[in-house]
This record gives structure tokens, C-alpha cells and sequence, in this order.
């Protein structure tokens, strides 16, 4: 069974209009429900009616539909959307449509149109018969821009995105649900996206280095389980001073206890990378042998390094412009099918806020306040693990092997 | 009016065009002229729009647009062949300080050639050249309550030749030519209709100029005649056979400028 809202308005029951599409509907073995219909009060009045039709199939339906709409019907929401030009750099026209990061279309002269990047918090800017969504700041004058919501389509997140398989995704956050059966659940995932051909991006948090789990992540990396890594200054900086020194945040890695005079390893390792230039140029020059950003540069793999406020150095390769970080990471995110959260609130949110709603995006942290947040940012397609980040990874990279 | 300086068949649009029959541009002036002289002499005065050699068929005005007292919607040909003619109409009207109201840019109308006041309403058809849908959006604009036709023979692809108002009662009609929820339509509201025979409908007799008492038609049979002087008209007959050759009449050639639609009442209520 397929199922049509459509719509007539005008002086549809004086012309019969309206009893002439009833009558087409079912004369072409469909059915219908008047849905709303207001009658104009004279015969001068105009009226609209909006009906449900019920054909037997997609086909029948588009045919029934196509000769309803000769009679002026049409699909309910089938109206172009408002375009309005941008009158300013860096400024969308005020009523603009507010994107979510689900599939959008949008109605251009007559078509359909998918929005190429769906995003969420952008405007959706209109060149030709392509839709994109771009964020305020790129926007540039002279830029046609939807405004309103009429002639936008969003698709509604389904719940079982692939056939069958997934089957956790049924509950949000899943802190009580066996660990190993969720690792071997999520290398199911990655597999599968490698075999399509997706790419898997890895946000990692410097909790990740601190757990123990550099190595595990390092070997993904190697093994090109990972396509693209978004990270800050504290996780480049303490994977390399875990490789360097042997510490994390000056606590051995190994013995798990505090080493004298620690607390500044990260910044000696900070200032050594700040002389090298570069972390390339640190791996190649032989000060860095090891560890994940290693691996990044050998492989090579992209990364984007997003600074923040509280950042020490930072590291040559950090983004400090955080808008020019968001833009960075946004190069990389096309293809992106599988994304691993890693403890990681910041980077992760961040992420989360540029990636469409299909890609499956796995959230492992010890506190499920960051997945909340992602949640409540409009990120629902992430799924909460709530777990140690270093036993995780050890698990999911064993699973992998 | 439009002269046809520039009036030939280059393309074939409707079932009447065939680019092997030449037209005569002679004729068709002479054929022209002696229309303005018949109208003139019922009592019309005629404005005139400077044509175009891009476009050929400027000199059917009636699908220029909609007039309405100082309004004036411009059509949205359906064809490629005539979507020039819609800024240079609008220019015209324009200069003239008409108010002009546009349809949406998604829905054909080809103005007064598809869309006649009879009594209260404003009888507007659809299928070959408009879209149905532009009639609520006409009815916003004009504030004239429409009774929607549904054209069904390719060779009456206009209101206008398939529809002739004479006064609040009486309209010359062509019923074969509308679906059968429109005869059901025009039969409520037209209380005495003279209905064309097909060989009347095929020589465009209801293409046709009405002025006061005063009928100028392409064609007129001895019948139609006949009835047409018992309700008290005098029937002008224009020749303008060059202009058969491209589908267009009497009426096509011309549009009203007297026209004012009655207000109905309200509009399409609100999308909610």
C-alpha cells in the first residue's frame, strides 16, 4: 500500500473539481480519506480540501497522482522554497532555515533536491540545482539562502538504519550491557564500512592516552582502521610524551605512578615538537618513534588538531582559530560512515555538531553525561558505551586482529 | 491590438499550425485592418502594442494577460514559443500605471484568452495551456470567485474559442470541447446557451468580440445568426482566415481592456 497527502484549493466545489478527483481516485481503483476540508461559506468562497490517497503500490500511486495533479492537486508542501540573497559577508538573511543534520531535500523550481552535506546548524545555500548546507560565517554576499520552512523535506531518523543487524542501537546508553558482545557488535560495524567502502573517523580525548590505550589505537591507525583523526593539543601531546618520556601527563604509563618532575614533561615535549616545527617533522626527524600521531604521519592518515583556551604550548600543528579547526575537520568528513568517540566531550561535541545524522557513531566514555550532551545537541544518532576507554580499545583492537 | 507586421506561422503549437501552410502577410494586414474597422464601428476604441519580430503570435493579445479595472496579471505561457511576449505585455501595462500582479512562477496561465467573466464569476479552463492550479492563485489576486473548466479536445486548446459571454444570461458554447463535470459546470451557470454545432465550433464562431448589442465574429452561420439577432444582437462578420491558420480568431486578436471582475468572496482560507 503507498500513501499520498495531496491538497486542491480554490472554488473547488462549485467547478467540481473536488468530486472529479474523488471520483478519479477511485475509479483508478485507489482510495481516499478527506483528511481537512474547509468549505467556503458562499459560492464565492474558495475552499481547500487536503485528502489522503491510498493506492495499491508506489506506481499506481505516482500514475493516480500525476493525473490528480492536471486537476490542481498536489502534494501537501509541494511549493518551491523561498530563496533570499545574502546582503552581507558572513550573515544569512534573517529567517533562514536552520538546518538538522538529518537527509534534507529542497524544492527548486519543481525538483527535489538532496542537500549534498547534511549539517546541522547551517543555512542551506542554493547554486543551480545544488543544495549545501554551509555554516553562517562562510556564507558570502549574493549567496540565495532558504528561508522558512516551506520547500524543505527532512527525513525522520529511522530506527533500524541496517537490515537488522544492529541490534543495540535499541537502547541509548548502554552501561549494563556485556562489554564484549558490544566490542565485537561495533568491529561487526567497522568491518562492514571498510567492506563498503566507508571511512572511519577516530575523536579521541587525552583520557585515551592516560588509559593505557595508545598502543591499541596506534596499531588501528597501521592497520587502516582509521581514515581521519580529530583530536586537541592534550592528546598529541601526551601520546607523544608517552612515546618520548614514557609518561602521561607525568604519570609512567607503565608503572601508573607519578614520576619525579613529570609535571612538566608535556611541556618539554611541546617545546621539543615547537623546535622540530612540526609533528611530521619530529616523526621523521627520529625525536618521535612511536604512538598514535606517529602512525598518523607515517601512514599517513589526516589529522585536525582543534586548540582550545585552557591548551599548553600548544603543539605547532594545533588550529587555535577554532572556527578555521571547525572548517578543517569539515574538509575531512565526507565519506565518514563510521565515527568512534573516543573520551572525548569537546572534540567529540564538536564533531558531532558537523556530521550528518546516518553516520553511526559509537560515544565510549566512562561518564554518559557526554553522551547526554551529544543527545541533547541533536547528535541522536550516537550510541553511548559506557566503559573504560582503555579496556574498550585493547578489546576492540584484539577483536580486529 | 496587436498589428501583425511580424504575424506568421514559424512554429507549430497547436493542432490548427502547420509551418508548410504559408500565411499571407497581405493578407493578414488588409485582414487585420478590416477587423479595427468592424470594431470601431461597434463602438470599441483601440489601444494598440508595438509588435516584435521575435514574436509572432504578440498579435493573439488576448493571452497578454488578465485585466482587471487597473490590475493587471501578466499570463505564463506555457510555451517557450510566446514566454517572450509576458515582459513586453507587462512592460505596456506598466507604462500605463497599471498595477501588475504576477502569478507564481511554477503555473502556466495564458490570461484573457483562457479565462472569461460570465455573471458573478470568472470562468477560467485548464489541461493544454493552464495549469488548474493557477486558478485559486488568480482567485487571490483578482478577488473573482473562478468555475474551473477542463478542456479535453487538443483543437479547442483555449477557453476562448470553445466560449462566447453575450450578457448576464446568454453565451455561445462549444460542450464537446469541456470534460463532463465542466458541461455540468457552464450548464448551471449559463441559463440560456446557444450550443455550436462541431462545423460552427471548427470555424471558430465562438471566437468572437462581444460590444454591448454588437457581436464581430469569424463566422457566423445562418442558425447562429438567425438566434443572435432574435436576442437582439448584430452580428459583424471579420474575415481573418490568415490568422485561423494559427489557431487564433476574433477574440484571440483582442484583448479587453473594460474589463472589471466582480469581487467574490473570500479567498482560500489559509494553508494551516
Amino acid at each position: 500500500m503507498a500513501t499520498e497527502t495531496i491538497e486542491v484549493e480554490g472554488h473547488i466545489i462549485d467547478s467540481l473539481i473536488l468530486a472529479k478527483i474523488l471520483d478519479t481516485i477511485l475509479a483508478a481503483g485507489a482510495d481516499y480519506q478527506i483528511l481537512d476540508v474547509s468549505i467556503g461559506r458562499t459560492n464565492a468562497d474558495a475552499s481547500r480540501a487536503v485528502l489522503q490517497v491510498d493506492a495499491l503500490d508506489d506506481d499506481a500511486l505516482a500514475a493516480l497522482i500525476e493525473e490528480l495533479q492536471v486537476h490542481g492537486a498536489n502534494r501537501v508542501g509541494d511549493r518551491d522554497a523561498v530563496l533570499e540573497p545574502c546582503d552581507q559577508d558572513g550573515v544569512l538573511p534573517a529567517g533562514f532555515y536552520s538546518t538538522t543534520n538529518l537527509p534534507t531535500e529542497v524544492r527548486v523550481e519543481g525538483r527535489w533536491l538532496p542537500v549534498v552535506n547534511p549539517e546541522m546548524d547551517c543555512g542551506l545555500v542554493v547554486t543551480g540545482d545544488v543544495v549545501r548546507t554551509v555554516p553562517m560565517h562562510r556564507v558570502t554576499r549574493g549567496d540565495q539562502v532558504v528561508v522558512g520552512g516551506e520547500g524543505v523535506r527532512v527525513q525522520a531518523p529511522s530506527k533500524s538504519r541496517a537490515a537488522g543487524s544492529f541490534e543495540f542501537m535499541a537502547s541509548e546508553v548502554s552501561s549494563e550491557k556485556p562489554k564484549a558482545l558490544l566490542v565485537a557488535q561495533v568491529a561487526d560495524r567497522l568491518r562492514a564500512c571498510r567492506a563498503r567502502g566507508g571511512r572511519i573517523l577516530a575523536v579521541c580525548g587525552p583520557a585515551v592516552i592516560h588509559t593505557g590505550a595508545a598502543p591499541d589505537i596506534a596499531r588501528l591507525v597501521r592497520d587502516g582502521w582509521i581514515d581521519v583523526l580529530f583530536a586537541g593539543n592534550g592528546f598529541a601531546t601526551h601520546d607523544i610524551e608517552s612515546n618520548v618520556l614514557g609518561t602521561s601527563l607525568g604519570v609512567s604509563v607503565d608503572a601508573g605512578l607519578p614520576v619525579e618532575h613529570g609535571h612538566s614533561n608535556h611541556l618539554r615535549v611541546i617545546n621539543e615538537v615547537r623546535r622540530w616545527g612540526s609533528i611530521e617533522a619530529a616523526v621523521n626527524g627520529g625525536y618521535i618513534t612511536g604512538g598514535v600521531m606517529y602512525e598518523c604521519v607515517r601512514k599517513p592518515v589526516p589529522f585536525v588538531l582543534g586548540g582550545s583556551i585552557r591548551d599548553d604550548g600548544p603543539l605547532p600543528d594545533v588550529e587555535f582559530d577554532v572556527v578555521a579547526a571547525a572548517d578543517a575537520m569539515r574538509e575531512h568528513i565526507a565519506g565518514v560512515e563510521v565515527a568512534l568517540m573516543l573520551a572525548s566531550t569537546l572534540h567529540g561535541i564538536a564533531t558531532g555538531n558537523i556530521l550528518p545524522a546516518g553516520v553511526e557513531t559509537f560515544c565510549v566514555d566512562i561518564n554518559h553525561a557526554v553522551l547526554t550532551k551529544l543527545a541533547d545537541r541533536g547528535s541522536h544518532q550516537a550510541l553511548g558505551i559506557v566503559t573504560d576507554v582503555g579496556l574498550f580499545m585493547r578489546d576492540l583492537s584484539n577483536a580486529l586482529e | 491590438m496587436c498589428p501583425p507586421e511580424h504575424f506568421t506561422v514559424l512554429y507549430e503549437i497547436n493542432p490548427w499550425m502547420h509551418r508548410e501552410v504559408a500565411v499571407d502577410p497581405d493578407r493578414a494586414r488588409l485582414q487585420w485592418e478590416g477587423l479595427v474597422a468592424l470594431l470601431r464601428d461597434a463602438g470599441a476604441e483601440i489601444d494598440l502594442v508595438d509588435p516584435h519580430a521575435e514574436w509572432p503570435d504578440m498579435v493573439f493579445t488576448a493571452n497578454a494577460g488578465i485585466v482587471n479595472g487597473r490590475q493587471f496579471v501578466p499570463s505564463h505561457f506555457r510555451n517557450p514559443e510566446r514566454q517572450g511576449e509576458t515582459p513586453i505585455f507587462a512592460a505596456w501595462f506598466d507604462e500605463r500605471e497599471y498595477q501588475i500582479d504576477r502569478l507564481p512562477d511554477h503555473l502556466d496561465h495564458e490570461g484573457a484568452g483562457e479565462a472569461l467573466p460570465f455573471g458573478d464569476v470568472l470562468v477560467s479552463a485548464y489541461r493544454f495551456r493552464t495549469d488548474a492550479a493557477s486558478h485559486a492563485e488568480l482567485s487571490r489576486l483578482t478577488g473573482a470567485p473562478v468555475r474551473s473548466i477542463e478542456l479535453v479536445d487538443e483543437r479547442y486548446y483555449h477557453l476562448d474559442i470553445t466560449f462566447c459571454p453575450l450578457d448576464d444570461r446568454r453565451a455561445l458554447v462549444v460542450p464537446e470541447a469541456w470534460d463532463d463535470y465542466g458541461r455540468r459546470v457552464m450548464a448551471e451557470l449559463v441559463p440560456e446557451p446557444l450550443a455550436l454545432e462541431p462545423d460552427e465550433a471548427a470555424v471558430f464562431s465562438a471566437n468572437s468580440v462581444v460590444i454591448g448589442r454588437n457581436i464581430v465574429m469569424p463566422s457566423c452561420s445562418p442558425r447562429v445568426g438567425r438566434q443572435l439577432e432574435a436576442w437582439g444582437f448584430e452580428v459583424a462578420v471579420a474575415d481573418v482566415g490568415e490568422f485561423l491558420k494559427a489557431g487564433g480568431g476574433v477574440r484571440c486578436l483582442t484583448l479587453a481592456l473594460d474589463v472589471v471582475l466582480r469581487r467574490g468572496g473570500q479567498g482560500p482560507p489559509a494553508p494551516t
